[in-house]
């Protein structure tokens, strides 16, 4: 779902950056003041955890792999959608100036879906999937399938108004591609959710919620 | 890509002219190119200010002493998403050209453009300068100088202490799944194996997923107390030693800049044509 140069015209690319920036702002001052102190740093490593962990490979069920994209797992796990932002522009300025993976004029879009979207759109299915099925794990699942999903329709979106890939097209084959990726997104957020549940219960930013 | 993050560290440690540039030239001369090819509109121009810059990145390789196998493997595990949007380019019509002329046309009504297949060149060229500056820049630069070079250019202090002990964790990291991929390896289990049920293989996977993600968390707590311990506070920042830039860095910067900013004017003036 990375976009690479070239796919987004300049003048756009600016755009996506100016509402990226806004939102890296807003995650940097979160990080300095929600977290319970001046945690920085333990976010900052997190972020080459989940570098780490979208470096593993997934099967697929039809043959080819995949990996994860971590921005529910994140934003679940501390508590707040700025969570993924942060951690997510820290691996995609990485991933892009170190890999080529993902463009650096279309950075700003690339932080806008996987980051921004994401991070929103799992951590706020979560928290409101959560009084109606009582337990993480479903509305986990859902989460991380949902923050694919959603990420790659807005990937296909810019695309489209990119002029470099038409609409209907895009939202078919992007979303019906994620939407089977997500699946796997979804598994490993719910299972690893369960892991840290039980292994180390006091990381989780909503203990209560969570059956002891 | 963890693997290569140790494949890119040795080739950055080598040493070549390219090499001993300072971070910052390299930096600003990397980005300028490709901000300068995505500037350059959609049209044939491109071919011009493609070859130009694609000749200029050859040049530099070539002083970089790295085997041309190096790009080559490098461009290798870039390429397939932006080909893949490439190749698909041929079928459709886009918004950047008035009238289509069909040159083929394919089973279920699937035509090929002579415009479209234009249009997948630009993008193709566009694609692969930005990719290789990127090569490039990443294959001859180490990180931490990236890093040093990225904060004396005025990227704010947040992000190069919050990228710094990301980029130093990274590699913890690698050796940290290289080693869980070799115990789940002695242990026979592999998650492409079919005769296993798909249920299994996941959960194996994702456990291991959740372990990576306690274990950098727990790895982020420690250095957090170290790092307090040593003094960490809300003014605290990486330490970035002022440096000069030499003759040479300016030289350079100079003439690679005006090479990336007089390429594309003089091809928009049809003063250089090659294509």
């Amino acid at each position: 779902m990375h976009i690479p140069d070239a796919f987004i015209p300049l003048p756009q690319a600016a755009v996506y950056w100016i509402i990226a920036l806004v939102f890296i702002a807003l995650a940097l001052r979160w990080a300095r003041r929600e977290l319970s102190e001046e945690k920085i740093p333990l976010v900052a490593i997190l972020a080459a955890g989940i570098f780490a962990i979208q470096a593993v490979n997934v099967p697929i069920p039809w043959g080819t792999s995949g990996h994860m994209m971590g921005a529910a797992l994140a934003a679940i796990v501390l508590g707040s959608p700025f969570a993924a932002v942060f951690i997510l522009t820290l691996v995609l300025i990485v991933q892009g100036v170190l890999f080529g993976d993902g463009g650096l004029t279309v950075m700003g879009a690339n932080i806008i879906n996987m980051g921004v979207i994401g991070g929103f759109v799992g951590y706020y299915s979560y928290r409101g999937l959560l009084p109606v099925f009582k337990s993480p794990y479903a509305p986990a699942f859902i989460a991380g399938w949902l923050s694919l999903f959603v990420a790659s329709l807005a990937c296909a979106v810019e695309m489209a108004l990119a002029g470099t890939f038409p609409l209907e097209l895009g939202l078919l084959s992007m979303g019906l591609y994620h939407a089977i990726i997500g699946i796997i997104e979804g598994g490993i957020t719910a299972i690893a959710i369960y892991l840290i549940t039980t292994a180390r219960p006091d990381i989780m930013a909503e203990r209560e919620v969570v059956p002891a | 890509m963890i693997e290569d993050l140790f494949f890119l560290e040795k080739q950055a440690y080598k040493k070549s002219p390219v090499h001993a540039l300072d971070a910052r030239v390299k930096i600003i001369i990397a980005f300028a190119a490709i901000i300068a090819i995505v500037a350059v509109p959609y049209s044939t121009m491109i071919y011009t200010v493609g070859a130009i810059f694609f000749a200029f990145f050859i040049v530099l390789w070539a002083f970089s002493l790295l085997s041309p196998a190096v790009y080559l493997k490098r461009l290798a595990v870039i390429l397939p998403f932006g080909i893949f949007l490439i190749v698909f380019q041929i079928f459709f019509k886009n918004p950047y050209y008035e009238s289509f002329t069909t040159i083929a046309t394919l089973p279920f009504g699937i035509e090929i453009y002579a415009e479209s297949v234009q249009f997948a060149s630009i993008l193709l060229v566009k694609f692969l300068v930005s990719v290789s500056f990127i090569i490039l820049l990443s294959s001859t630069t180490r990180t931490q100088d990236l890093l040093e070079g990225a904060g004396r250019l005025g990227l704010p202090a947040e992000f190069t202490l919050t990228l710094g002990m990301m980029l130093r964790y990274l590699y913890v990291f690698g050796y940290m799944i290289r080693k869980m991929t070799q115990s789940l390896e002695t242990r026979c289990f592999n998650p492409f194996d079919r005769t296993l049920p798909y249920r299994y293989r996941l959960e194996k996977v994702a456990y291991a997923v959740g372990t990576l993600f306690i274990r950098s968390y727990e790895q982020g707590e420690r250095t957090y107390t170290a790092m307090l311990c040593r003094g960490y506070g809300r003014e605290s920042h990486l330490y970035i030693a002022k440096k000069p830039l030499k003759g040479r860095d300016w030289t350079f910067l100079a003439a690679g800049l005006l090479l990336i900013i007089a390429t594309p004017l003089l091809a928009w003036a049809r003063i250089i044509v090659l294509a």
